[in-house]
């Protein structure tokens, strides 16, 4: 009965270890980043790209905190979303064991400069996001509904490509040099990565997941398509920029970045406004303040354009864009949906489905938000004063948030499996 | 949500009706905490009324519905796996209904004490917990699946039949 759910049992609820491994990794890569950069602080501030630990630590977060959150998402809420399930159960474990090993590789290779290693890696990641591609593309092909969440997941695959294929260029070029404009590519790569794949997933599954949790109204359809059409041409003149040198493009890209981002906000204020569950918990502090930091790295995003006088502006503008707005983001949804998903597969000795609070240990979540913001209010500031030890300090909040996160993840499925062994 | 089935917009209509009531029971609960509340205020007043008629209605009507009318065809497909769930979580709600209902109704004669508050709050807590997450399945994942499920001349029968059995 457990692996029963929603609107199709065994055809649209995975198997609880699919969505949860994926779940589980992107804690522990979590912790990985902030550890890698409470050891190497001294090394952010002035941080403007190449192959050390804080590039390996970036791709801690976004191919193992960001990537592995998604995925697992994907594949458990597309199905549920389109009313089509996936077409089969074990490409998305391969996928698991590709990406899983493959960034790990990555990351060290990024760390230690090691061209084989970061090859190597990069190979194994991109054949698992293929894998991922192709599953998701199926989904979507069959979704004869939502079409505006499909169209968004169209893009953000789209992005997928741009990003995976520019960035085993970037990495065979650490070896081999053949880039002509390596910086200017990797700014790409980077933009397709954060505001393009992850981007608009989050702003695609935001159009469902909000509304669910908060119980809103529905969502008018006509923004949705607004946000990504100026999204796509947001992303699009900015590679046109980069790519030609043209600064026209790239102010277009910002102006057309700041609409997609304008839309989607009022969108969830919308949903926020007309939502009829008044008490929204933890998780939404986190996503709320999320929404503030999306709107902070584009006016960083901006600054830098315009080449205002921002001490390590680079530094603090891809920091506040993946430990500010995505990964506080993605933490919200995490501690929503893991307890949702855990009890959907448990029951209890009563045979009855234990209430979603009954699997969620409140304690690691309030530590986790309180050392969150804390790590990122001295990143920040160390960022900006050039001062390693408040950088440190803020990796010192990380990890401790990070591992509270862990814990939070690890009691979730014990209690899980205590509901399970009990039935 | 919005749905192009009729019935599928009645039961979202339910839904909602049902989250008023659950809310203001919510709000209730988070204001009076360990204390228990002064039924002779106007608004613990109004929640407690409406909770002692409108839960145990609406959702015995309803979960029947949902069990007789909708679950039972989406077997028929082949579709077990939603119906067993949702069951199993109407088997949870219906008798937390009826326990907060009973509870409401006797508060409303007698007031809270020190004994019957505690019992009560706790059985509201757990009923308010378990209907958020049941409406967020139901809304997220059945109501959109009746839109493949029905078709146009079904869902006319059902949804006449749901309104008539509401009147």
């Amino acid at each position: 009965m457990s692996s029963a759910f929603l609107g199709g049992a065994r055809d649209r609820l995975l198997p609880v270890s699919i969505p949860f491994r994926f779940f589980v990794s992107a804690a522990l890569f979590h912790l990985a980043a902030w550890g890698v950069l409470l050891l190497e602080a001294d090394q952010l501030g002035g941080f403007t790209g190449g192959p050390g630990p804080i590039l390996a630590a970036t791709h801690l977060a976004t191919l193992g905190v960001f990537a592995m959150t998604a995925i697992g998402a994907s594949y458990q809420l597309l199905p549920v979303v389109t009313r089509r399930p996936l077409a089969r159960d074990w490409p998305t474990r391969l996928s698991f064991w590709l990406l899983s090993p493959g960034i790990c590789l990555l990351a060290w290779g990024m760390d230690r400069s090691s061209p084989g290693a970061m090859q190597t890696g990069a190979a194994l990641v991109c054949s698992g996001l293929t894998v991922f591609a192709m599953l998701t593309a199926d989904n979507l092909r069959r979704a004869g509904s939502v079409a505006v969440v499909a169209a968004h997941g169209w893009a953000a695959l789209l992005a997928l490509v741009g990003l995976a294929v520019l960035g085993m260029l970037l990495v065979w070029d650490f070896q081999t040099g053949f880039l002509d404009d390596h910086a200017g590519l990797a700014a790409i790569h980077m933009v397709l990565a954060s505001y393009g794949f992850m981007g608009l997933l989050v702003a695609g599954f935001s159009l469902v997941l909000v509304p669910m949790f908060a119980l809103s109204r529905s969502l008018p359809q006509r923004p949705g398509w607004a946000q990504l059409v100026l999204a796509g041409v947001s992303l699009a003149s900015f590679a046109c920029g980069r790519w030609t040198g043209n600064t026209a493009f790239n102010w277009l890209a910002l102006l057309a970045g700041f609409g997609a981002a304008g839309t989607y906000l009022w969108l969830m204020r919308a949903a926020m406004a007309r939502r009829m569950r008044k008490r929204l918990g933890l998780s939404f502090v986190l996503i709320r303040a999320s929404w503030g930091l999306l709107g902070i790295s584009l006016i960083l995003g901006a600054a830098l354009l315009a080449d205002l006088p921002i001490p390590n502006a680079p530094a603090l503008f891809g920091f506040l864009l993946l430990a500010g707005w995505l990964s506080t983001f993605l933490m919200g949804i995490l501690q929503r949906i893991m307890p949702f998903l855990a009890s959907m597969h448990a029951s209890g000795k009563s045979g009855l489905p234990p209430p979603p609070s009954d699997l969620t240990p409140q304690t690691p979540l309030k530590i986790h938000a309180f050392c969150h913001f804390g790590a990122l209010a001295c990143c920040a500031a160390g960022i900006i004063m050039e001062t390693t030890a408040l950088i440190r300090l803020g990796a010192v909040f990380g990890c401790v948030g990070a591992l509270a996160f862990v814990g939070f993840a690890l009691i979730v499925l014990l209690r899980l499996r205590a509901f399970q062994q009990g039935s | 949500m919005s749905f192009t089935r009729r019935t599928a917009q009645l039961l979202h209509e339910d839904h909602q009706g049902t989250i008023e009531v659950i809310e203001a029971l919510d709000q209730l609960i988070a204001k009076a905490r360990k204390k228990a509340p002064d039924v002779s205020d106007a608004a613990v007043n109004k929640t407690l009324t409406k909770a002692s008629v409108a839960i145990e209605d609406e959702i015995s009507n309803h979960f029947a519905f949902e069990e007789n009318e909708l679950f039972t065809r989406l077997e028929e497909m082949g579709d077990v796996g939603i119906g067993e769930h949702l069951r199993s979580e109407h088997a949870a709600l219906l008798p937390l209904g009826k326990t907060v209902a009973e509870g409401a109704r006797a508060a409303l004669q007698g007031g809270f004490t020190d004994q019957t508050w505690p019992p009560f709050r706790n059985a509201a807590a757990e009923l308010i917990e378990r209907m958020f997450s049941h409406i967020q399945k139901e809304e997220m994942a059945l109501l959109p699946a009746l839109e493949d499920l029905l078709d146009p001349e079904t869902d006319m029968q059902l949804s006449s039949a749901y309104e008539a059995a509401h009147l």
